[in-house]
């Protein structure tokens, strides 16, 4: 039974970690938390629940475009609300951020409804059996898919020009802009492929619980960023370690106090802050004289 | 300098804002804001005379935000009732206008809401709130004003002691609750049950009275919670099952009973599902498929009801909106019709009148059940039980 | 009470609310994203002294918000170590904590609330406490005191070399707030007369720093218009029209967006922004 637990704790972990990813990519390099990363997340699994039952695509088809759709929205999001805003102070970067997340939220449920709609996985979900342990397979897709993200994540960061150019500017912009690195397109690409994972997310939660609402946001949203903090805000690994713990504390908390287990994970969000003030992971560099 | 300005500042702060509030004033007349549905009788103008010639009702719920739904279906629930009194010729000949308020689940928003339909609007009598907390942030206002307001889904204690003027049709998770302990004992032969629940008013009281009558009569080997809108309960299964029960009561609503269901099932918790009036939805089977394949639940109407007024109820629904209708949708249209012939018998009127037609209103032979009134305005009334077969809706009580 | 009334107490109250934030967001410079916490505090502590222990209006929300400002104690020392977002997000722990517990615990009616409450607070009522928190806040910023604040709030380093206890002066921020936010929430209390753990979440906090952002940061007589404009804008959309007013909250975000683009310092801005400096400093490259 430990195991079952923490098969769930690390599944749904790791839906966190992949919405940490996004708050952590943009928060590095912009100092922004993006408060409508949410709502693509939202959005995402709204558009592999088209692309499954409407279109009657196979799944991963339908995850790659629902990946794609995400990533152009939050590109448009940066242009829009956040980029003519980067010279100003944060906090109003900030409520632009919340602004975007309220104008989404209802946009979907304008034209969606607010019924919560069945999300079938058009695979065959079975329960597969190692003597007296249990998992889904869709439990086991779900973290495939998260692993791969990720390791094509990191992949990307360490091993290409572009994932340099990423790490650079989220050091010292300035210094990255001198040495000819375009920001803009570098900010573009990041909150494209944090957007990306965040529709991913989106789509594997969505079929996890077989429902897509479009308040289905919100408290992820939290809670991957909260992950994202708690890692270490502006640490990739951190982001991905984060997730994963954050699904197990809160499973752990479900364990044993169901009814304060919300209470629970942020207390334990909180206790690790206090003795690590930048999160888990961080390697940011602490502000000099 | 900067004292002055300061100052000039909030002068004009305080201008803006009552410009703003008497602009808004002038606009209300003009254009006579509502969201009533298309029968243009009279045009739904609102000139000073004109707007003795019209009944208004309103209502006041969620049409945004996360209990949206709810407060949807009551509106459309609402609507259809409004529709019938005009095919008839409306109250006394005067058509039935209706105006619909958003309140977001917010309670400021209620507060607002409220206002205006007593003040502004000058509503004869209004269908609401939906949540329980939205009637217990209202019902001051409704009944301070003397307007009669009635809720068709606040089933939390303390509604009706709220006042004179505030009055319910939806059963009470007391009843319900004890009624299906019963049967499950008695009539389904079950001993050991688990139980999940919501952790609202509505999910509350449910366990609470559940959970009492249930070690009354048998025995309860868990009790575990959630919160609505979350979709994981893996890990309260996990515990429950644990304990070998017989039966699983779901004190909660469709959208998370049917994921429970499945999750239970998937986990290998094979047993039987109980539930309340939350259960019932055109979507719940949608929603859970196998896993809510016979499952039974205290209701207060289902459309394959052979009842003639149940059925012209679900026909006028399904032609006016093109889906079926759910448990908020026929609880409102209950409550509107109850709250329109109350309004009839007391000669077109509200206040005072009113309330007392309300009061004497006795055996209305509702679609959700033969309904009347206690004296605190209460609901007195059947308890349906039905059962999931086949993918449909099976009567067993 | 007539719906006027009824919204101008509300922009009254929430102005009180926004005020209170500013004092530690806008000038001592810590981003609070709990806020509505102490309001909740407040409310709660002042409805149970009235409804168990049958004690006076004025009475109860004096106490309340000293509850309040106790619990702004308990929870500033721990998290006002922390900087930036992460004391951001400690804020916002603390909050949802806070709304867990109360959604659990017996004596706080848990989901249902509490009801019963009496009416007491009108404009008038309002308008009073309002002006007695401006006028006690001016006297703070004016002082010593406030100097401090602003001084943590441009350059919390300097500002520790030049002998001021950094930490101690956040905390009096903080617990200065709550204190004000915990009155603001017990005259929501007799307001509504019913009072529930969701009102007082993560959301509201938001809606609070809205405010406070939306009027300029820094500046009381901002916060308090600010808080009118997002107290007011729901309800005049609203009555606009039917079909505005279904899609109300889809402008609502609209309209933030818009107004920070085109007036991102606030509406009513007269702080010098710590961050204009830092963007300055840094054009002249590096720390």
């Amino acid at each position: 039974m430990v195991f079952e637990q923490i098969i769930n704790g690390l599944t749904l972990g790791s839906t966190y970690s992949l919405i940490a990813l996004g708050y952590t990519m943009v928060y590095g390099i912009l100092e922004l938390i993006n408060f409508a990363h949410s709502e693509i997340y939202m959005i995402g699994a709204f558009i592999g629940l088209i692309m499954v039952s409407v279109y009657k695509l196979p799944f991963i088809v339908a995850l790659l475009l629902s990946m794609a759709a995400s990533c152009l929205l939050g590109i448009i999001i940066e242009k829009i609300a956040y980029k003519p805003l980067r010279r100003a102070n944060r906090i109003a970067s900030l409520i632009s951020a919340i602004g975007v997340s309220i104008f989404l939220q209802n946009a979907v449920l304008m034209s969606a409804g607010p019924q919560a709609r069945a999300f079938p996985a058009n695979f065959n979900v079975t329960n597969l059996r190692l003597g007296n342990l249990q998992i889904s397979s869709l439990q086991l897709i779900i973290l495939l898919v998260s692993v791969v993200l990720m390791v094509g994540l990191h992949l990307l960061i360490q091993k290409t020009r572009l994932g340099q150019a990423m790490r650079a500017t989220a050091q010292d912009k300035e210094t990255a802009q001198l040495m000819g690195i375009k920001i803009d397109q570098v900010v573009s690409f990041t909150f494209a492929i944090g957007s990306a994972l965040g529709g991913a997310a989106g789509v594997l939660v969505g079929i996890y619980f077989n429902s897509a609402d479009p308040m289905m946001g919100f408290f992820p949203g939290l809670k991957g960023f909260v992950a994202a903090v708690l890692g270490g805000i502006g640490s990739v690994p951190g982001a991905m370690l984060g997730g994963l713990f954050l699904g197990l504390i809160e499973m752990l908390g479900a364990v044993y106090i169901s009814r304060y287990k919300d209470a629970i994970a942020f207390a334990v969000l909180i206790f690790i802050l206090l003795l690590k003030p930048t999160g888990l992971l961080s390697r940011r560099i602490q502000e000099k004289v | 300098m900067r004292k002055q300005s300061k100052f000039l500042i909030l002068f004009l702060a305080v201008v803006l804002v009552v410009g703003l509030l008497s602009g808004c004033g002038k606009k209300e007349e003009t254009k006579g804001p509502d969201i009533s549905r298309g029968e243009e009788e009279t045009g739904g103008k609102t000139t000073k005379e004109e707007v003795k010639e019209e009944i208004k009702i309103g209502t006041i719920g969620p049409l945004t935000g996360d209990v949206a739904s709810y407060g949807i279906s009551t509106k459309k629930g609402v609507e259809v009732a409004v529709d019938e009194f005009n095919q008839k010729g409306g109250i006394n000949g005067k058509p039935v206008r209706l105006i619909s308020e958003d309140t977001r689940g917010e309670q400021t928003e209620t507060a607002n809401a409220a206002s205006k339909l007593v003040e502004r609007d000058k509503v004869t009598a209004i269908v609401g709130g939906v949540i329980s907390s939205e009637t217990m942030t209202a019902g001051p206002i409704t009944n301070d004003a003397k307007v009669v307001m009635i809720s068709s889904s606040s089933t939390a204690v303390g509604v009706p002691e709220i006042g004179d003027y505030v009055f319910r049709n939806c059963l009470s998770d007391e009843v319900q609750a004890v009624q299906l302990a019963e049967f499950a004992v008695e009539e389904l032969g079950l001993k050991k049950f688990a139980v999940m629940f919501t952790n609202n008013d509505y999910g509350l009281s449910l366990k609470d009275a559940f959970e009492k009558r249930a070690k009354e009569l048998a025995e309860v080997t868990g009790i575990e919670t959630y919160n609505d809108g979350e979709k994981d309960f893996r890990t309260q299964l996990t515990k429950l099952k644990g304990k070998n029960p017989d039966a699983l009561y779901i004190a909660g609503y469709y959208t998370e009973a049917a994921k429970i269901a499945q999750q239970a099932k998937e986990q290998g918790l094979d047993v039987a599902i109980l539930g309340a009036d939350g259960f019932y939805s055109p979507i719940l089977v949608e929603l859970g498929g196998d896993a809510v394949e016979g499952s039974v639940f205290t209701a207060g109407f289902f459309t394959d009801d052979p009842a003639e007024n149940a059925q012209k109820f679900v026909k006028a629904f399904k032609s006016k909106f093109n889906e079926e209708p759910d448990m908020f949708a026929a609880q409102a249209y209950d409550a509107a019709m109850i709250l329109l012939t109350a309004i009839e018998n007391a000669g077109g009127v509200g206040g005072e009148a009113h309330q007392k037609e309300m009061l004497k209103i006795k055996d209305y032979p509702g679609i959700t059940g033969s309904t009347s009134f206690t004296p605190i305005g209460d609901v007195v009334k059947d308890i349906i039980i039905l059962k999931v077969e086949n993918g449909k809706f099976t009567k067993l009580r | 009470m007539s719906y006027y009334s009824q919204i101008l107490t509300v922009i009254i109250i929430n102005s009180i609310l926004a005020v209170s934030l500013n004092l530690v967001s806008g000038y001592t410079g810590q981003l609070s994203l709990g806020h509505a916490t102490f309001m909740g505090l407040g409310a709660y502590a002042a409805t149970l002294f009235a409804l168990k222990l049958q004690s006076p209006f004025l009475v109860s929300i004096i106490l309340g918000a000293a509850v309040a400002a106790f619990f702004g104690f308990v929870i500033g020392v721990p998290t006002l170590r922390l900087k930036g977002d992460y004391l951001a997000i400690a804020t916002l722990g603390f909050g949802e904590i806070t709304k867990n517990i109360l959604l659990n615990l017996k004596i706080t009616g848990g989901p249902m609330g509490l009801r019963g409450i009496p009416k007491v607070t009108n404009v008038y009522v309002a308008a009073a406490a309002l002006v007695l928190v401006i006028f006690s806040l001016n006297r703070i910023i004016n002082s010593r005191v406030g100097k401090s604040f602003i001084a943590i709030r441009e350059d919390e380093l300097a500002a520790e070399s030049m002998g001021i206890n950094t930490t101690r002066f956040k905390i009096l921020a903080f617990v200065i707030g709550a204190f004000y936010a915990g009155l603001a929430g017990g005259l929501y209390a007799f307001l509504f007369r019913y009072i529930n753990p969701k009102d007082f979440g993560f959301m509201r906090s938001i809606e609070i720093l809205c405010m406070v952002v939306l009027g300029g940061m820094g500046n009381t007589y901002g916060a308090v218009f600010g808080a009118a404009i997002i107290t007011i804008l729901p309800e005049f959309l609203r009555s606009v029209s039917p079909v505005v007013a279904q899609y109300r909250m889809v402008l609502y975000g609209l309209l933030l967006v818009v107004m920070m683009i085109v007036k991102p310092q606030g509406i009513i801005s007269e702080s010098s922004l710590s961050n204009k400096k830092r963007e300055k400093s840094l054009e002249k490259g590096g720390l």
